[in-house]
């Protein structure tokens, strides 16, 4: 055996001194001093190329498909809808390709929106949008070739709008265009969430004659053919199909059409870089971190990272509150469906520790109820201390209150000795999986037994999460960024049961209460803010009584640049704004 | 080197106590058990490994206890007092001798549990594999005709697959289940130890076919088997008693050698995450865990890898040494 064993003894003792070797490695670096970056857009110069790290693709790059926070850190650099948000802007959205503020008329029920003159697409299409191409943008939202998923919620209520999956785009008799630099919208009811969804991507103007073939196949090939109205467009061949190579690379340039004097957004940089398939992410955010001319694009950074930042590269590193998280307990499951389990679960959930899986306190601040601070019907809801709930309100959780509560449920010991295993969905990589597994830990403190299955994050929700049929009792993964600054976008698709569906659903408590259900009906309809204000803080507490869910944090999402990166932070979207940012 | 030397002056010994008792003319007859566990005895490295594992066997047994003794909390239990302002684990002390993890639970607590999955695995999933190959090679090899090529066309097949994507295919498959039903083939499936357990012990039995279905081709030509027939002994007589104990050697040898093999499987099938579920300890679920934050938390990745380096550095040292011991000649 003699000279075999020898062998393999040696190569242990290298894979040992190798271990310890690069166990030493890392570190370094110096202490900057300053303070952390504001993320506030500064006047920079213009030139120079931006590089934006993907983890993953795109979901979507058509404008009226597009919905999540990186698709539209892209979107709102290439399309330019009626309105959309300054940087700094949270609440108030500002007149984009439209030329002033919607006017009301009609009890609210109707929307008249004048554009601005000479906003000219880039090539191939070279000529300038019209309120048609708006009408057109929202009519094709309603086909099965452009899923859209917010179109039936905030455009249903025009008149003449279809149900959505249409085969062919159909006129929506409510949107009148009586010319080329009016558009009109007839309601069938007061809506106060309407004229801000004006800011959402589906009114980016389509032009339809140049659109019309590509959206004749399904799904659509506009996305990959579109034509910029924005500062800057994806780089296209001759043919005007775009050079966008999915998994791989997408890069902006300048388009030769726009003309500053009709936009907001100074659009400094020349040349934007989007590289997906950066799935090390803190590989990556290192790579920002040390290198040159580089933002973090659809990941936030991993705590070490984070602390990299904080303690010695302060103005790389910025913070923008936006979003909840929480985690969802189905109402419709048992023994989730009586009140009182679930009040003793969110009694006896550690928050603390829940947000020390995220990076602790500079991450966000312990959610007490839902809407998140800086939201319009914060206060109303509540503010920081949160409604007058026991059993929100000891952060580190009480387990006396949670036994309390399980006695009053019916289980004598104030544990859990039912029959039923809870079935937890989760991450299976990264910070989600590890508040899911603090959970579950807490979980079995109060006696439930679990069965925490992991996932990758796409697959909980679609597979799991998103379909009430899947009968998933704890999703502890969830949270909510709201299309906009509006307590509609909040709990309307959240937490109210008419908006429970049986796929891609968001209701993940299935909470359905008819005096809830009616309370947001009702609310939708109002206009005027402070009572709008006064209405979803009323909302915010009625669902919190409900217990439907832990809510944990409000995001503070971190974002990262490289030391020449002059950042700039869109608050409504909680991402760099890729024309406000520059190279120094 | 040394080693070399040692062995030669032993044989040297060995021959010349044979003589000895020749020359005497008492004759003691030393049994195949004596004659091997002499020549283990002489063999260090076997018996520090052996040594190694039976201390390994009592911590996988009495892991509570020693968590207990240590003074650490349990495997599963988060403490977010461990962490500091970033959620960032804090490293060996104290109270922690191997640090926390990203979550704050005990490194030590969780490496000692650990060590119960590994023995587990390298016990039942060998068990069954070697049960399943042994029984299909016997048969094999002395049935010939259609019972062998059924077999070995069927082990043919299954060397065909690729055991760690199968692994991982079946694992995922059972974790998709809908209506609330978790697992696969009526929730009777379920992701876990037992899952890993099983993908294990289906794809090795194999090896251990092939090897006893070898041996047994020759050894059922043998007179001893042909006097057991000649005799009248029963089919399943000459298979189980006249056979298979002269494969105890080969078996053995093989056995030790897949053990460590099962265990790095199910570490990587942890490592993928389709092995054991969370909250369980396993060395490779640890490992992936800790690889996002090596650079800043090695303690995290140290402790489980030096577990599993040196229980499989010491199985395989065992298999040599048993190899060597039970059949000396062979040249290795």
């Amino acid at each position: 055996m003699s000279r075999h064993a020898w062998r393999v003894l040696a190569l242990a003792v290298a894979a040992l001194t190798g271990l310890a070797i690069s166990a030493c490695g890392g570190g370094g670096g110096r202490d900057e001093g300053g303070a952390i970056g504001t993320g506030a857009p500064v006047k920079g110069k213009k030139g120079g190329t931006l590089k934006a790290l993907y983890a993953n693709d795109l979901e979507h790059i058509d404008p009226g498909e597009a919905f999540y926070q990186p698709d539209y850190m892209m979107v709102f650099a290439v399309h330019r809808p009626l309105y959309s948000f300054e940087p700094t802007n949270l609440e108030v959205a500002s007149p984009d390709l439209a030329a002033a503020p919607p006017k009301l008329s009609d009890g609210g029920r109707t929307v008249t929106v004048k554009l601005k003159p000479g906003v000219r697409y880039g090539p191939p299409v070279n000529r300038t949008a019209t309120s048609a191409d708006v009408k057109y943008a929202i009519e094709r939202a309603f086909t099965a070739a452009v899923p859209n998923g917010y179109a039936p919620t905030y455009f249903g209520i025009v008149e003449g709008a279809p149900e959505p999956g249409r085969k062919k785009s159909t006129d929506i008799k409510g949107i009148e265009t009586p010319d080329e630099e009016t558009i009109v919208f007839r309601l069938s009811e007061s809506s106060g969430a309407f004229v801000k969804a004006l800011s959402l991507p589906i009114t980016a103007p389509v032009p339809e004659d140049y659109a019309k073939r590509y959206d004749a196949e399904t799904p659509s090939q506009y996305a990959t053919h579109q034509a910029a109205t924005g500062p800057y467009m994806i780089e296209a061949g001759k043919d005007g199909r775009i050079t966008y190579e999915i998994g791989k690379r997408m890069t902006l340039v300048r388009n030769p059409n726009w003309r500053a004097a009709t936009d907001f957004r100074p659009a400094y940089v020349d040349r934007i870089e989007l590289t997906m398939g950066n799935e090390d992410t803190t590989v990556a955010a290192r790579q920002i971190l040390r290198g040159k001319g580089l933002i973090n694009g659809d990941f936030p950074p991993d705590p070490p990272v984070i602390k990299d930042a904080v303690r010695r590269r302060k103005s790389q590193i910025t913070f923008a509150p936006l979003g909840n998280r929480y985690i969802g307990l189905n109402t419709k499951v048992k023994p989730l469906d009586d009140l009182n389990v679930r009040k003793a679960i969110i009694a006896a959930s550690d928050r603390n520790a829940l947000r020390l899986t995220r990076g602790g306190p500079i991450v966000g601040d312990l959610a007490t109820h839902f809407l998140a601070p800086g939201q319009p019907g914060f206060a109303e809801a509540g503010g920081t201390k949160g409604p007058n709930l026991d059993f929100i309100q000891n952060p580190d959780g009480s387990m006396a209150l949670a036994a309390d509560y399980m006695k009053k449920a019916g289980y004598a010991s104030g544990r859990y000795t039912g029959s039923e295993t809870l079935t937890m969905v989760g991450d299976d990589s990264g910070v989600g999986a590890r508040t899911a597994e603090v959970f579950q830990s807490q979980l079995q403190k109060l006696g439930f037994k679990v069965d925490f299955r992991q996932v990758p994050h796409d697959t909980m929700f679609s597979k799991f999460c998103n379909v009430p049929e899947a009968r998933v009792a704890v999703c502890p993964n969830v949270g909510w960024l709201p299309d906009f600054a509006d307590g509609q976008a909040w709990f309307d698709p959240t937490f109210s049961g008419e908006s429970i569906v049986p796929e891609n659903n968001s209701n993940w408590a299935q909470l359905d209460v008819p005096a809830i259900n009616e309370a947001i009906d009702e609310a939708k309809k109002i206009t005027g803010q402070a009572e709008r204000d006064e209405a979803w803080g009323k909302i915010d507490r009625m669902v919190m009584a409900q217990a439907p869910a832990v809510p944990w944090i409000w995001d503070n999402q971190a974002n990262i640049a490289s030391s020449d990166v002059q950042g700039a932070i869109a608050r409504w979207n909680g991402q760099w704004d890729l024309s406000f940012t520059s190279i120094k | 080197m040394t080693t070399a030397g040692v062995d030669a002056r032993n044989e040297a010994a060995e021959n010349l106590f044979a003589t000895e008792t020749i020359q005497s003319g008492a004759v003691t007859a030393r049994t195949p058990l004596q004659l091997f566990w002499g020549r283990l005895r002489r063999d260090k490295i076997s018996l520090c490994a052996l040594g190694f594992l039976v201390v390994l066997a009592l911590i996988a047994i009495f892991a509570p206890l020693i968590v207990h003794l240590v003074g650490v909390p349990g495997p599963n239990e988060p403490d977010k007092s461990t962490l500091d302002s970033f959620g960032l684990p804090t490293g060996p002390s104290g109270e922690h001798p191997f640090g926390v993890d990203g979550i704050g639970r005990d490194v030590f607590a969780r490496t000692v549990y650990g060590a119960r999955v590994s023995l587990e695995v390298a016990i039942l999933a060998t068990a069954l594999s070697v049960g399943i190959g042994v029984i299909a090679g016997m048969f094999a090899g002395f049935y010939r005709g259609w019972v062998d090529t059924a077999i070995s066309r069927g082990i043919d097949v299954l060397l065909a697959f690729p055991i760690l994507l199968l692994a991982i295919g079946i694992a995922s498959a059972c974790s998709f289940g809908r209506g609330g039903s978790s697992g696969c083939l009526g929730g009777s499936v379920k992701p876990g130890l037992a899952l890993v357990i099983l993908v294990i012990a289906f794809v090795n039995w194999t090896y251990m076919a092939r090897i006893v279905r070898g041996q047994v081709l020759s050894l059922r030509e043998k007179e001893f088997v042909e006097a057991a027939r000649s005799l009248g002994a029963s089919k399943t007589r000459i298979i189980f008693r006249e056979i298979l104990p002269n494969l105890v050697a080969p078996i053995i040898v093989y056995t030790t050698l897949i053990i460590p093999q099962n265990i790095l499987f199910e570490a990587a099938l942890s490592f993928l995450g389709v092995g054991v579920q969370p909250p369980q300890a396993s060395w490779g679920k640890m490992i992936a865990d800790a690889q996002g934050s090596f650079d800043t938390a090695w303690w995290f990745m140290v402790f489980p890898g030096v577990a599993l380096l040196l229980t499989v550095l010491a199985f395989n040292l065992i298999g040599d040494g048993l190899s060597d011991a039970l059949d000396p000649r062979s040249d290795r």
